[in-house]
């Protein structure tokens, strides 16, 4: 059976929800702000002559905007590889809480199951969320959705990745107040949720309270420490 | 970076980020308890790196142009502005400062 015809038909069997054209019209801004922010990853990762390969690469395995945002601001910031890598990986945490959530919405077997919910991320979680309201989240949304953004998300870097090297010094740019600019965009309507705003400023406390004395790295341990303290 | 470099970034943040997503369907039952406390992570790790961008090479608090570039995107954010629009008003705010009044 070719790929897609085994994926419908995968899909068939799932609950039935919103047409998968209503799926795609309710994702469709979405779907520009991700192609957006991919773009400019794009041009940052290549401001900060990380090799345009290896940019694109990194968007298509792992598909996470803050995460990846993360790991270059640490580069940027003079730090080493392990701390990049660990900066990435603790923000992504969180998707062991989705992971949970939407295991029981995907089809398949196990293994099967562990492979669909790569194209979960924090826009494509939120919709089928909505979409299955108040039950477990959406499979079948979750997966279209996904599959949308994934597309949108590596054509954007790619795009940003090429056409970056044409803007010029990124010192010059104000590139580097884009770290910054960026964290606090990616914050701010994390705040509403439970317990947030206490984890965000505990984190920020500690994490300017250790970067005196410690190698990079310590203080976002420290902060992640804080953040799982505080989050109930 | 460096070719090999920047590859070792990539396949370890990739491989974690891999296990991650898939952690759920292979341990579904795992207690909701530490799925809840891991929500409180992005907040406090995007807050501490807005910090560490703020802090010089000595690790105390520098005042520079990605100060009023991080107030602005702070602004921008909380009237709901798009994540481009702060991004761009953050770093063209620094590409002004410097250029116009020669700050860091």
């Amino acid at each position: 059976m070719p790929a897609h015809r085994h994926l419908s038909y995968l899909m068939a069997g799932m609950r039935a929800g919103r047409s998968t054209r209503e799926i795609l019209q309710a994702a469709a801004p979405i779907a520009l702000a991700v192609f957006v922010f991919g773009a400019s990853f794009g041009v940052l990762a290549v401001a900060a002559h990380l090799p345009a390969w290896s940019v694109v690469l990194m968007s298509a395995l792992v598909f996470a905007g803050s995460a990846q945002f993360a790991a270059l601001g640490v580069i940027v910031a003079g730090g080493g590889v392990l701390t990049a890598i660990f900066a990435g990986a603790l923000l992504n945490l969180r998707f062991i809480a989705t992971g949970i959530a939407v295991a029981r919405s995907l089809p398949g077997g196990r293994l099967l199951r562990s492979l669909l919910a790569q194209l979960s991320i924090d826009e494509s979680y939120a919709l089928s969320v909505r979409a299955g309201a108040p039950g477990p989240p959406d499979g079948r949304t979750l997966l279209v959705t996904g599959a949308c953004l994934y597309a949108v998300w590596l054509a954007g870097t790619l795009i940003g990745a090429l056409f970056g090297p044409v803007l010029g010094d990124p010192k010059r740019l104000g590139l580097d107040a884009a770290f910054p600019a960026g964290f606090v965009a990616l914050l701010w309507p994390l705040l509403s949720g439970h317990h947030a705003a206490r984890c965000a400023v505990g984190g920020a406390v500690v994490a300017l309270a250790l970067a005196p004395f410690t190698p990079p790295g310590i203080p976002l341990a420290g902060a992640a420490v804080v953040g799982l303290w505080l989050a109930r | 970076m460096a070719g090999p470099l920047a590859l070792a970034l990539v396949l370890g943040l990739a491989s974690l980020s891999f296990l991650m997503r898939a952690t759920g369907s292979f341990l579904p039952n795992l207690p909701s308890a530490v799925a809840e406390r891991t929500a409180g992570l992005a907040p406090a790790l995007l807050a501490a790196l807005v910090a560490i961008q703020l802090t010089g090479p000595n690790g105390l608090v520098h005042l520079d142009v990605k100060v009023p570039a991080v107030l602005l995107a702070a602004v921008l954010a909380a009237l709901r502005a798009p994540f481009i629009v702060c991004v761009v008003a953050g770093a063209l705010v620094a590409a002004i400062l410097r250029a116009v009044f020669h700050l860091n």
